[in-house]
């Protein structure tokens, strides 16, 4: 009986915990698991052989072509169905998408316009991807936008040209990203102290946000001097992003690449986005390794919402100069899908949202050229992102 | 003159269940290559065989669960497509699974229902009771219809599942590592009740990986390697020890040297607890006045039923979770307040009970997850030296015994053998003065497992204290100075594996009330 405490092995739940049969197949993103039981199995007990041979990796390349080909025909699915839509309100949906491809590319002023479009998008984007890569979900662009926009309008006023332009306008971007910060790093203690899902409070911020940004224009900062329109007066000249070679297209469109890079960078090299990933993978991991997973979300959430501030920067002194009602519409909700569409990679979101902004200003086109009403621009790209979602992913897989 | 065969003659000679050349794939992966497996009527079957041997596929197969890519599946000589469970369950095949299916809310009565086919709007819940009584006592499975799950030991719920299971209708009922959870005793009773079923002409086949277990209960073996066929309906009389061993692992396996050094006996103990106790609002006492202290140079065992107290206890030593009275020192720093960060910086390492929920990240490497126990030491400026965290994991002995994944790898495309292969070498290859290893060998092969019982030996001779979290006694006896067994969360007793028995620390794992340990159990519980 010598041997028998060596056969006398241990539990095999790894082994076979997966009983429940094909539906409980554990399915992940990347490469396939196939099953506990079935994936150990070449090399795990042939002991001769070289031991680690599990599921063979598919090839990064290989993957990356499956996946673009997958996002091409949902995309397509998604313009093929818009179409159908187009012909019941009895529009030419070829022609339509002819005067779509001319209106957005035809030109330089609407490349510059969806430039200019994109500039807080991307950021505002770059947003929602830094707490989502730690396992948040920010849904507060819109708000962090527009407390960027009062928070630099607010130095703007303040100051009154009591500083040179140019420190004015640096201590205006740096201002909005701190309120920015300090909108979205309220949502990240809510739900650390008070445990109140992130997603919700953001999404209630904004409410807050906008009709701070209602009062402060209707009332408080109301330009006096002006026609009546419920807005405040105008940024000076010399508080103004530069244009880039005259045209529309402003230095903003500069910070948000360069916000895009960095990002990457920090993902890419540092030890601050390897923590931030290991908290959005596993935080139960990441606690069971010393990381201090509060700071590190309450951190994610702010550098989210200072990207967002800087976007409401940019928006103000690059293209709106003053604040009104309508200051920021909607961009942090297309932001939001950006981030998606892109899983969260920065060099992604930075494609991703100009893929947006374009449709969002070729959408200009089907309203004025084909006589769809203003709505359709919103159907299309929502049929675009489910597209993207439904068919373009494994099923079972949340990113 | 050829006699022909009578119909009565062939009904006792086909079997009842036949597979052959059954094959599964899972991607790449052959889980099962050509198998056969043949079972009479009235015989316990054993399908014994490493873990990713393939047997568990290989059942769900013969299931219905997994289709099959190729084999036929014959019932008393009819070929039958096995394609879903109800299929199988058609024609009086059962299945038990290793994680029980039982609504722990219900009664006995109501969980046995769910599994019937409903007549009628109305649940007879008397009559349904009656059967089930009937049923247990002719088949020596003895449960209380009335009794809440919730309430029921493991191998009460277990003789449920098999009750539920033949209420159904089944001849032939599978178990899929049904002693896993199970202490020796309860293990006696469950070979009892299979034999009763044997002897009414019922079939069982018992999927296991343990060689003993298999010999005491199997009239027949068939033994599977590597997902292939080695040995098909075998005698076990017929058969060394030695021979299945070789069957099962390919090669001889040593078995571990039993000299070793006495444990230091220092002024710091590696870990020291005293009267720690856990409390939970609804759960109650997790741990109730647990002490013990681990030595350097100690391996210290935990033995218990699963959901003793093991994995509190676990994550109190970790500082994962914060102790409601008394203190927990690792190497002479007192845990207090417990934060993991506090713990590892104290020197604690910790091989995880359920490394997939708690330690693995999806997406990513091998090398991101050795780096994460340690980021401290491998940081250079803002980022990580990733070219230190390799050097390390590679030069580690740990990594090249147990043959670990390549650092590239995702750690979650890994097998499950083969994360826990990392999980040791994250630990082994730490600096720390104390390894806290829940369930160790979970998942390996038994060549692995035996190199990682080496490993832990090795550092514990180097001075380091091991705290071994085991449901193995066999592993607990070989590798313990000591064995801690836990019960409800206390210490039933404390043993020393030179003076003691499996048959011990059995009763000690079940309560016994003769221990001064036991009462410990009682009082802790009660305390406000």
């Amino acid at each position: 009986m010598s041997e028998e405490g060596i056969s006398a092995g241990t539990s095999t739940t790894l082994d076979s915990h997966e009983g429940l049969g094909p539906s409980a197949t554990p399915v992940t993103s990347g490469t396939l698991a196939p099953s506990a039981d079935g994936s150990s199995l070449p090399g795990a007990s042939l002991l001769g052989s070289s031991v680690v041979s599990d599921v063979e990796a598919v090839s990064p390349r290989a993957a990356l072509w499956s996946q673009t080909i997958r996002v091409g025909l949902a995309l397509l699915g998604a313009l093929v169905l818009f179409a159908v839509l187009m012909a019941a309100k009895g529009v030419n949906p070829l022609v339509a998408y002819a005067d779509m491809a001319r209106s957005t590319f035809g030109d330089t002023t609407s490349l510059g316009g969806i430039l200019v479009r994109a500039t807080p998008i991307v950021l505002a984007s770059l947003a929602v991807a830094v707490p989502a890569r730690a396992g948040l979900i920010n849904v507060g662009g819109e708000g962090q936008l527009i407390m960027g926009g009062v928070a630099a309008m607010g130095v703007s006023l303040g100051l009154d040209g009591s500083v040179s332009p140019p420190l004015t306008l640096v201590l205006m971007a740096l201002a909005s990203m701190v309120v920015g910060g300090l909108w979205s790093g309220l949502a990240a203690l809510l739900r650390l102290w008070v445990g109140i899902s992130e997603s919700v409070t953001t999404l209630l911020l904004n409410y807050i946000a906008f009709d701070l940004l209602a009062f402060l224009i209707f009332d408080r900062w109301k330009d006096r001097q002006g026609s009546g329109q419920p807005a405040t007066r105008a940024l000076g000249e010399g508080e103004r992003l530069a244009r880039l070679g005259g045209s529309r297209v402003h230095l903003g469109i500069v910070i948000a690449v360069v916000a895009t890079v960095v990002i990457y960078a920090v993902f890419k090299a540092t030890s601050l986005g390897f923590r931030l990933r290991v908290v959005g993978g596993n935080p139960e991991a990441a606690r069971r390794s010393g990381l201090r997973v509060g700071a590190l979300l309450v951190t994610a959430m702010i550098i989210g919402g200072a990207l967002a501030g800087l976007g409401g920067f940019t928006q103000l002194a690059g293209a709106e100069f003053k604040l009104r009602g309508s200051f920021i519409v909607g961009y942090g909700y297309i932001a939001f899908l950006g981030s998606w569409l892109a899983r969260h990679q920065p060099i992604g979101v930075l494609a991703s949202c100009l893929l947006l902004s374009g449709i969002a200003i070729g959408g200009d086109s089907l309203q004025l050229d084909a006589g769809l009403p203003a709505a359709s621009v919103h159907v299309l790209s929502a049929l675009l992102l489910l597209g993207v979602f439904g068919f373009a992913r494994k099923r079972g897989v949340v990113t | 003159m050829i006699e022909m065969p009578s119909p009565v003659a062939t009904a006792g000679t086909v079997a009842l269940l036949e597979a052959r050349g059954i094959h599964k794939r899972f991607g790449s992966l052959v889980a099962n290559d050509g198998v056969d497996l043949t079972v009479a009527a009235g015989e316990v079957h054993a399908v014994l065989g490493e873990n990713g041997a393939g047997k568990s596929t290989l059942m769900k197969v013969v299931f219905g669960l997994y289709p099959a890519d190729g084999g036929t599946i014959k019932v008393d000589g009819v070929p039958v497509a096995m394609t879903s469970p109800s299929v199988a369950r058609a024609h009086g095949i059962g299945m038990v699974f290793q994680d029980l299916r039982l609504v722990p809310a219900l009664t006995v009565t109501e969980n046995v229902s769910l599994a019937l086919p409903l007549r009628g709007p109305r649940l007879d819940r008397r009559r349904l009771a009656r059967t089930i009584e009937e049923a247990a006592e002719r088949y020596g499975l003895a449960v209380d219809p009335q009794a809440t799950v919730r309430e029921l030991s493991i191998g009460e719920r277990q003789r449920v599942e098999i009750l539920k299971v033949l209420l159904t209708g089944a001849r032939l009922v599978i178990l899929d590592e049904p002693t896993s959870v199970l202490a020796p005793q309860e293990v006696d009773d469950l070979f009892a009740g299979l034999r009763t079923l044997r002897d009414r002409g019922l079939s069982v086949v018992v999927i296991t990986h343990k060689l003993a277990e298999s010999r005491a209960i199997a009239d027949r073996l068939t033994i599977l390697r590597a997902g292939r066929l080695v040995e098909h309906a075998v005698d076990p009389a017929s058969r060394s020890d030695a021979e299945l061993i070789e069957a099962m692992v390919g090669r001889h396996v040593k078995p571990l040297s039993t000299s070793r050094p006495a444990p230091a006996r220092t002024a710091t103990a590696a870990v020291s607890l005293r009267d720690v106790s856990v409390r939970e609002p609804r759960r109650g006492a997790l741990l109730a006045g647990v002490s013990f202290d681990v030595q350097p140079g100690e391996l210290v065992g935990v033995a218990g039923v699963a959901g003793n107290g093991q994995l509190p206890l676990y994550e109190v030593i970790l500082g994962l979770r914060r102790v409601s009275g008394g203190t927990v020192a690792v190497q002479g720093v007192d845990l207090g307040r417990a934060t993991a960060r506090r713990a590892l910086a104290a020197g604690v390492v910790g091989v995880p009970e359920d490394p997939l929920a708690d330690a693995v990240v999806p997406g990513l490497s091998v090398f991101e997850h050795v780096a994460l126990d340690d980021l401290a030491g491998v940081r250079r400026r803002l980022g990580i030296d990733w070219a230190k965290v390799r050097a390390r994991y590679n030069a580690s002995n740990a990594s090249s015994e147990l043959r670990a994944a390549s650092g590239e790898r995702g750690l979650q495309s890994l097998s499950g053998g083969n994360v826990q292969r990392v999980m040791l070498v994250r630990a082994l290859g730490a600096p720390a003065g104390l390894i806290v290893a829940a369930y160790p060998s979970r998942g390996l092969d038994i060549a692995t497992t035996r190199r990682t019982q080496e490993l832990l030996l090795q550092r514990r001779s180097e001075g380091c204290g091991v705290v071994l979290i085991s449901e193995d006694l066999e592993e607990l006896f070989e590798l313990s100075d000591r064995i801690v067994v836990l019960h409800g969360g206390a210490v039933a007793g404390i043993v020393e594996p030179a003076t003691s028995d499996r048959y011990e620390v059995g009763r000690l794992m079940l309560g016994a009330q003769h221990h001064e340990g036991a009462t410990l159990a009682m009082t802790g519980s009660g305390a406000p």
